[in-house]
């Protein structure tokens, strides 16, 4: 086992402060989690005979004697092979057990523990609690085993953290895009902004910088009052992703007879009522073009008009 | 008529005599801008501002929301419908109305110090 405390007294040396998860877990766990509980024990009147049979059945190397859960002392199987050769087994186990027995106590920490094994070389510990209770047995394989233990659950843990992040993160990704829709009818002046409304709410709630907001809105509110007063009807999009707003707004005609003359501010074909509405300024296109990132139109006479513009959020965005 | 300070609005509904539509007014305001044309509106109102204007259908309301105008000004005593204002106060957009023309209205602010 090299858990040595050494290591950390290297730490003056580059980074080496870097501490692995098993350094970490000899400090935080104690003699009472690694232990073996409860303690396989046998009385100071029980033969050696009997606590041989005991090793060999619970294949173990040595035994506490205790008294009411006190210690008394230990047999180890050396002691054992003694009584074998010297024809003592059938003797109790308290005239021939080691009496001076170096103990831990429950609380201390495994890389104490590790100290202590390395110090005295023993295979055991009797571990005894806050009342001198025998209270179970520290080998260097329960160490082992007890770290292998908790190495393997941090790594669990580890794994499903970061599944659920996964999970997390797709569910974010399935949510983070908001697509609002209507449809616009010719000369509905009073619905105008419904879109814009909403996706102005969605990015309000997205913590998304004002002034992006407000440009999505205007070309939003531009597409859809467009469709509205110059065409025969059609649909207005609006897609919210984190990191752009893509506004489409598609009408089923009559097209837009010169892209370029519609483009240049003033230039209207409005109505007289639109007009006196306050619509029909000739700026429509070209607030849109102002305030798109990337704005493509494409319009026939056949088809009607395609407009798609694009809001990048990404700057300022600090979406939520 | 554009101006970045902010300017306490109180004075000027009184100097107005601007009959407040919605439940709120806001207590400053940053600048002020006059158009019927929405487009034109869209195109170069600033956040924060006064709108003067003798539109005052809902449309209005959608574009002050749009460019985060904080209050419209009906000018020659115009009034919305009663819908208007409901939209507006979802809005969070104060509506007013004033008896005066929209050029004596913006007379009267630029007298009462607001430029």
């Amino acid at each position: 086992m090299h858990l040595a405390p050494a290591t950390f007294s290297d730490t003056g040396a580059g980074d080496a402060r870097k501490i692995s998860v098993a350094q970490v877990l000899v400090y935080e766990l104690r003699v009472r989690d690694a232990m073996s509980k409860p303690p396989i024990t046998a009385g100071p009147a029980d033969s050696l005979r009997t606590i041989q049979e005991l090793m060999r059945t619970r294949r173990i190397s040595g035994v506490p004697i205790t008294s009411n859960d006190l210690l008394l002392g230990i047999i180890s199987i050396e002691d054992i092979i003694n009584a074998l050769t010297r024809g003592y087994i059938d003797d109790p186990a308290e005239n021939h057990m080691a009496r001076h027995v170096v103990t831990l106590r429950d609380h201390f920490s495994l890389v104490r523990a590790v100290a202590e094994f390395d110090r005295h070389e023993f295979g055991r510990f009797p571990v005894l609690d806050g009342n001198d209770r025998l209270v179970g047995i520290l080998t260097r394989g329960d160490i082992t085993g007890c770290l292998m233990q908790h190495l393997e659950r941090r790594a669990e843990e580890a794994l499903a953290v970061e599944a659920a992040l996964r999970a997390t993160k797709k569910a974010d990704d399935a949510a983070d895009r908001v697509v609002v829709r209507a449809h616009v009818r010719t000369g509905d002046y009073d619905s105008a902004g419904r879109v814009s409304q909403r996706m102005r709410q969605v990015l309000r709630e997205r913590g998304v910088d004002p002034e992006i907001r407000r440009r999505a809105a205007v070309v939003a509110y531009e597409a859809e009052t467009n469709i509205m007063i110059h065409s025969l009807g059609g649909e207005i999009i609006a897609a919210i992703d984190p990191a752009k707003v893509v506004i489409e707004a598609i009408d089923v005609g009559p097209g837009i007879e010169n892209v370029e003359q519609a483009m240049q501010e003033g230039w209207t074909t409005a109505g007289r009522l639109p007009r006196e509405l306050g619509f029909g300024a000739g700026m429509g296109l070209p607030n849109i073009k102002r305030c798109s990132d990337n704005l493509t139109i494409t319009s026939d006479n056949k088809h009607g008009t395609y407009l798609r513009s694009e809001i990048y959020i990404h700057k300022a965005g600090a979406p939520t | 008529m554009k101006t970045s300070t902010r300017v306490k609005f109180q004075p000027l509904i009184a100097a107005l005599r601007a009959e407040p539509l919605t439940d709120r007014v806001p207590d400053e305001l940053s600048g002020s801008y006059i158009s019927d044309l929405l487009s034109d509106v869209l195109a170069h109102a600033k956040p924060g501002t006064l709108w003067l204007t003798i539109q005052t259908h809902r449309n209005v309301v959608s574009v002050a929301a749009t460019k985060d105008i904080a209050a419209v000004l009906f000018t020659c005593g115009r009034r919305p419908y009663a819908e208007v204002i409901a939209e507006a106060e979802a809005e969070g957009i104060a509506l007013l109305t004033t008896p005066l023309a929209t050029y004596e209205a913006a007379g009267t602010l630029w007298e009462a110090g607001f430029r």
